[in-house]
């Protein structure tokens, strides 16, 4: 193999690499319109569309300032990493660990401290 | 004398048989074709419908979300021929609200095919299979460590219709999966959890690598298998 095309090689390895630590959506806000508002709403207000009369818990009202503020940031990673269980919560809410990055989980805590406009108490 | 009649007959019938085989194989890759060319003059695969061309190349939330329709070029190794035959001609729905919303009922107003067409796309789309899905690791099986895994540890329900008690219960954004061992092939539904960036790398439903493991997904692959 000759060096021009070891080099090729080489940069589209690295772009390999690069591309799939990268994940898909830019924003906490884009993230949360297409994972959680189906369960809690296109406001937070827990009546997102999969939210049926058989649901057995209802989603967590993200808008309300009461609930919200029972939760610390560290609560709020836990749920949407490892899912309902990891609070002692209802498994309906899912865990989300695996399909966004840390760091997009970080940026959707603020975002949820945006929706309720409160602090952990 | 009769030893040769015998043999002969012998030769005659396995001549017969292996003309059938290959009459069977000539006709099934005939439909096919015939198959693909309905596919085509009815514009299936135009206008973001369906994608009949892997890999997945979806990466970003509007690539998925301009897709009018699942794509398909794993159809083979997902449905199972008889149910699509079925379907294509009697389209009942499938996902309760329309593909990609999150409001919008769906109006069930997916195109109809005729017998004849139904079962020659249906032998095109099972020609479309996945190196991905290996073929004879999932029995359908109701098992309860299985269910134990669907509705206690995860709740696939809070997405996906089942029925219980021979009620429908469940979530509303997913495909059903009442009757989904008569839709889809188990293998397909474990390699689906198993490998999730596969099919379809973006999609409202999370990644459970690491919160079921590969046992949890088998018995869930066979048990939807089952449904
Ligand atoms: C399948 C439906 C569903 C989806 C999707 C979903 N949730 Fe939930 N969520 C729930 C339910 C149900 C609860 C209430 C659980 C309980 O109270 O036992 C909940 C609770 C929560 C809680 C509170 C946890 C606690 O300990 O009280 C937070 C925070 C949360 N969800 C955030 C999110 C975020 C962020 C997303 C999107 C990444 C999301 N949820 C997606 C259903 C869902
Ligand atoms: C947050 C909602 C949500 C949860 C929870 C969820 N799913 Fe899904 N699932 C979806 C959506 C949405 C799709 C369709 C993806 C697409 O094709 O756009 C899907 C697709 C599927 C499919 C393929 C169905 C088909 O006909 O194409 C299977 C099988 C499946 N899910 C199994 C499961 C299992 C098993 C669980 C629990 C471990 C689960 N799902 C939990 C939303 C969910």
């Amino acid at each position: 193999m000759n060096k021009k095309a070891l080099y090729l090689l080489m940069i589209f390895a690295v772009m390999m690499t690069l591309g799939t630590g990268v994940s898909y959506a830019a924003t906490a806000e884009e993230n949360y319109k297409f994972y959680c508002t189906q369960c809690h709403g296109p406001q937070g207000k827990g009546d997102g569309i999969n939210v049926t009369k058989d649901m057995a818990v209802t989603p967590r009202n993200h808008a309300s300032a009461e609930d919200m503020s029972k939760l610390s940031d560290a609560d709020i990673t836990n749920a949407i990493t490892d899912g309902g269980p990891a609070n002692s919560k209802s498994p309906l809410m899912p865990p989300f660990g695996k399909t966004l990055t840390a760091d997009e989980i970080k940026d959707m805590v603020s975002y949820l401290r945006k929706l309720c406009n409160c602090t952990a108490k | 004398m009769v030893k040769r009649v015998t043999c002969s007959r012998v030769v005659v019938v396995s001549l017969l048989a292996s003309a059938m085989i290959g009459f069977g194989a000539e006709s099934s890759r005939a439909d096919a074709a015939k198959g693909k060319g309905v596919f085509e003059a009815k514009k299936c695969g135009s206008g973001d419908c369906h994608i009949t061309q892997g890999p997945a190349t979806e990466k970003t939330f509007a690539d998925q979300l301009k897709k009018k329709g699942p794509e398909l070029w794993y159809a083979g190794s997902k449905f199972k021929k008889e149910w699509l035959e079925k379907w294509l001609q009697d389209p009942i729905v499938i996902r309760p609200i329309e593909y990609n919303s999150l409001e919008k009922k769906n109006a069930g107003n997916h195109p109809k095919l005729s017998k004849a067409e139904a079962d020659e796309v249906a032998e095109y789309l099972m020609t479309l299979t996945s190196k991905d899905v290996e073929a004879g690791v999932i029995q359908a099986n109701k098992n309860i460590q299985g269910k134990q895994a669907f509705e206690k540890k995860q709740a696939c329900q809070a997405c996906h219709q089942i029925e219980k008690t021979g009620k429908v219960v469940g979530g509303m954004v997913a495909p059903s999966l009442v009757k989904a061992g008569e839709r889809l092939q188990g293998d397909w539904v474990y390699a689906y959890l198993k490998k999730p960036k596969v099919f379809k790398p973006v999609k409202r439903m999370p990644i459970y690598e690491g919160y079921l493991s590969d046992v949890d997904m088998k018995n869930v692959a066979a048990l939807i298998a089952s449904f």
